[in-house]
C-alpha cells in the first residue's frame, strides 16, 4: 500500500462516484415529492440508454444526438412510470407504487430484450483520448467530463431549488405536502415534473456511464437502482447535498475495496454498507432530519 | 360569501359529514363550534377542494366551487388557516409567506405584502430568515395566518387556530382575528375554545357527530349550554 495507490484510487473513487451522485440527485428528489420508492428508476434510464444506443447502432447517430435521445427517452418514460405507477396510489398506497415500479421494471427490461436482443450493445465514447498524467496519477478525461457534468448538474438543481418558483413548489410539496395543496400549489403537477426532471437527470447519469463504458447492457438499468440507491441512504433521504456526498464517498469506497480486497469484492461494499445504514444510522449523513420527518409524516397520515 | 348546502363527505362507508348546510356572511365572522369527531376539519377541507364532497354544494361568492382543486379554489379568493397549522417546517418565514402567494404574479406587491405581515406580526419579522419548524406554537401559527393572507383572499377560514397555545396567545390571536375582520375579511373559524369564539363571533353554528344542530347569534344560547354540547355533543351517551 502506497501513498500513490490510495490517492490513485481516491482520485478513481471520486470520477465514479460521480455518476453515483448524479443517479442520487435523481432518486432523491423523486423520493423527496413522492415519499415512495421508485424501483423502476434504473430501468427508466435503462430504457432511455437503450433508445440511444439504439439509434447509434441503427442510425449512427453522433454522439451528441444519442445524448439527446438518452435525456428525451428517459423523460418520457419516466412520465410512463409516473402515470402508472404513482398517480393512481396516494401516499398511503406506498406499497402499491413501489411493486408496480418492480413490474415496470419487468417490463421496460422485456422491452429494451425485444429492441436490442444482444446482450452486449456498443455505445458511442465520450471522450477517446489518452489518460492525462499528472504527477505519478492517471486521469481520464472522459471521466473529468463525468465528473464537471456531476457538479454542473447539481450546481442547477440547487439553483432551480433555492431561487425559482417551480423549486419553492418543489420544496413545498416536499416539505408538506397537504399545505402546498392549500396555498394553491399544484401538487400533482409538480410531483409530475420533479418525477421528469429527475429521469432526465438519470438519463444525463446513463448516458455518462455508457459512454464511459463504451458499451451497455440492461443490467445497467438494476445496477443504476442499487447503486443510487445506496448513495441516496448514505447521504440522507431527500437531500441534495447528501445525495452528491453520498454518492462520491460510495465511489471512493468501492474504489479502495476493489484494489485493496479484490473485484469481487466491491459490489458487497455497496450492499454491505446498505445493511450497516440501516441497522445503525438510518438518517444517513445529512438526512436524519429528512427521515424523521418522513415518519412523522407517515404516522400522521 | 359562502354559502354551503347539504353537504355529505365520507371516508370510504363512513359518512362524517351527513347533510352539512350553512353559510358566512360577508363581512362577518361565522364561527362553528363543536365536540373532537364531529367533522369541523373535514367540512373545513371539503370547502378548501382538499377532499371531495360526496354530495351537496358549496358556493363562494355565487360561483358553484364543490370539488374543484384547492389552486382554483385560492384563485377564487379562499384561503385556508389548516389544523395543526402546518407551516412548511424546513423553509424558512419568509419562504412560508412567498409559498403563501404561490398563485399570485405581481412579485412587487407580494414583497409590499410580506412588509406588511412583518408590521402586522413583529415576531415574524424578527424571525424571517428562521425556519419555520424551529418557531414557537404560537409563532408557528401567526405565521400559518400571514401565509393564508398572503393570497389576498376574500374569506380566512381558520380551523381551531387556538390549539395547544398559551392563553396569552390565544387571546393575541383572537384579536388579530377580530382586526382582520375589521380590515373586511370574511371569517370562517372553527374553534374549541367556546368563551374566545362567542365573544369574537357574530353568528355561530353547533356542530355535533356531522350535523349542523344549532344556529344562531350568541346570546341565543347560554354559554354553558353551547359549552356542554361543543365539547361533549347532546347525543353522548353515558354510563
Amino acid at each position: 500500500m502506497t501513498a500513490v495507490d490510495l490517492a490513485q484510487n481516491t482520485l478513481d473513487g471520486l470520477m465514479v462516484g460521480a455518476s453515483y451522485a448524479l443517479l442520487a440527485v435523481g432518486f432523491t428528489l423523486i423520493f423527496g415529492v413522492m415519499r415512495r420508492l421508485n424501483l423502476a428508476y434504473g430501468p427508466t434510464i435503462m430504457a432511455g440508454v437503450y433508445l440511444g444506443t439504439a439509434a447509434f447502432i441503427s442510425l449512427g447517430a453522433p454522439t451528441l444526438v444519442v445524448l439527446v435521445v438518452v435525456i428525451i427517452g428517459a423523460a418520457l418514460v419516466g412520465l410512463y412510470v409516473e402515470r402508472l405507477c404513482f398517480r393512481p396510489f396516494g401516499e398511503g398506497a406506498r406499497a402499491a407504487s413501489m411493486v408496480a415500479s418492480f413490474a415496470l421494471w419487468m417490463q421496460l427490461e422485456e422491452a429494451a430484450t425485444h429492441l436490442l436482443p444482444q446482450h452486449m450493445n456498443p455505445f458511442p465514447p465520450l471522450l477517446a483520448t489518452q489518460p492525462l498524467e499528472i504527477g505519478p496519477l492517471l486521469l481520464r478525461a472522459d471521466h473529468l467530463v463525468m465528473l464537471a457534468a456531476t457538479l454542473l448538474i447539481a450546481g442547477a438543481v440547487t439553483y432551480l431549488l433555492a431561487r425559482t418558483k417551480l423549486g419553492l413548489a418543489i420544496r413545498a410539496v416536499i416539505d408538506q405536502p397537504r399545505a402546498a395543496a392549500i396555498v394553491g400549489i399544484h401538487v400533482e403537477r409538480v410531483m409530475m415534473l420533479t418525477f421528469v426532471l429527475a429521469s432526465a437527470i438519470g438519463g444525463v447519469a446513463g448516458f455518462l456511464i455508457a459512454a464511459t463504458d463504451g458499451q451497455v447492457t440492461h443490467m445497467i438499468g438494476m445496477w443504476a437502482t442499487t447503486k443510487g440507491l445506496v448513495a441516496m441512504m448514505l447521504g440522507g433521504l431527500g437531500s441534495v447535498k447528501g445525495a452528491i456526498a453520498g454518492g462520491l464517498l460510495l465511489g471512493i469506497l468501492e474504489a479502495h475495496a476493489q484494489w485493496f480486497l479484490g473485484p469481487q469484492v466491491r459490489d458487497m461494499v455497496a450492499w454491505g454498507l446498505l445493511f450497516v445504514l440501516l441497522a445503525f444510522w438510518p438518517g444517513g449523513l445529512m438526512g436524519a432530519k429528512a427521515l424523521d420527518r418522513t415518519m412523522a409524516v407517515g404516522r400522521r397520515v | 360569501m359562502l354559502d354551503i348546502q347539504d353537504i355529505v363527505t365520507a371516508y370510504g362507508k363512513i359518512e362524517a359529514l351527513k347533510g352539512v348546510s350553512l353559510a358566512a356572511a360577508e363581512g362577518r365572522i361565522t364561527c362553528l363550534l363543536g365536540p373532537n369527531g364531529a367533522g369541523k376539519t373535514t367540512l373545513m377541507y371539503s370547502i378548501a377542494g382538499v377532499l371531495k364532497p360526496r354530495r351537496g354544494t358549496i358556493k363562494l361568492a355565487g360561483a358553484d366551487i364543490t370539488g374543484q382543486s384547492p389552486a382554483s379554489i385560492v384563485a377564487r379568493g379562499l384561503a385556508l388557516v389548516p389544523e395543526n397549522r402546518l407551516v412548511f417546517p424546513q423553509m424558512s418565514v419568509a419562504e412560508n409567506l412567498e409559498a403563501g402567494a404561490y398563485q399570485r404574479r405581481d412579485s412587487a406587491e407580494v414583497a409590499a405584502d410580506i412588509e406588511r405581515m412583518y408590521a402586522r406580526f413583529p415576531r415574524l419579522k424578527e424571525r424571517h430568515t428562521q425556519l419555520a419548524g424551529t418557531l414557537s406554537g404560537g409563532e408557528q401559527q401567526m405565521l400559518a395566518v400571514a401565509r393564508a393572507l398572503m393570497s389576498r383572499p376574500r374569506i380566512l377560514l381558520m380551523d381551531e387556530p387556538s390549539l395547544g397555545l398559551a392563553p396569552l396567545i390565544v387571546e393575541e390571536i383572537f384579536r388579530i382575528v377580530g382586526e382582520l375582520n375589521k380590515d373586511g375579511v370574511t371569517i370562517f373559524l372553527v374553534e374549541q375554545n367556546v368563551h374566545m369564539a362567542l365573544k369574537v363571533a357574530h353568528h355561530f353554528y353547533l356542530m355535533e357527530q356531522g350535523r349542523v344542530t344549532f344556529s344562531g347569534e350568541p346570546g341565543k344560547l347560554a354559554e354553558d349550554e353551547v359549552i356542554q354540547r361543543a365539547y361533549l355533543g347532546t347525543s353522548r351517551k353515558t354510563g
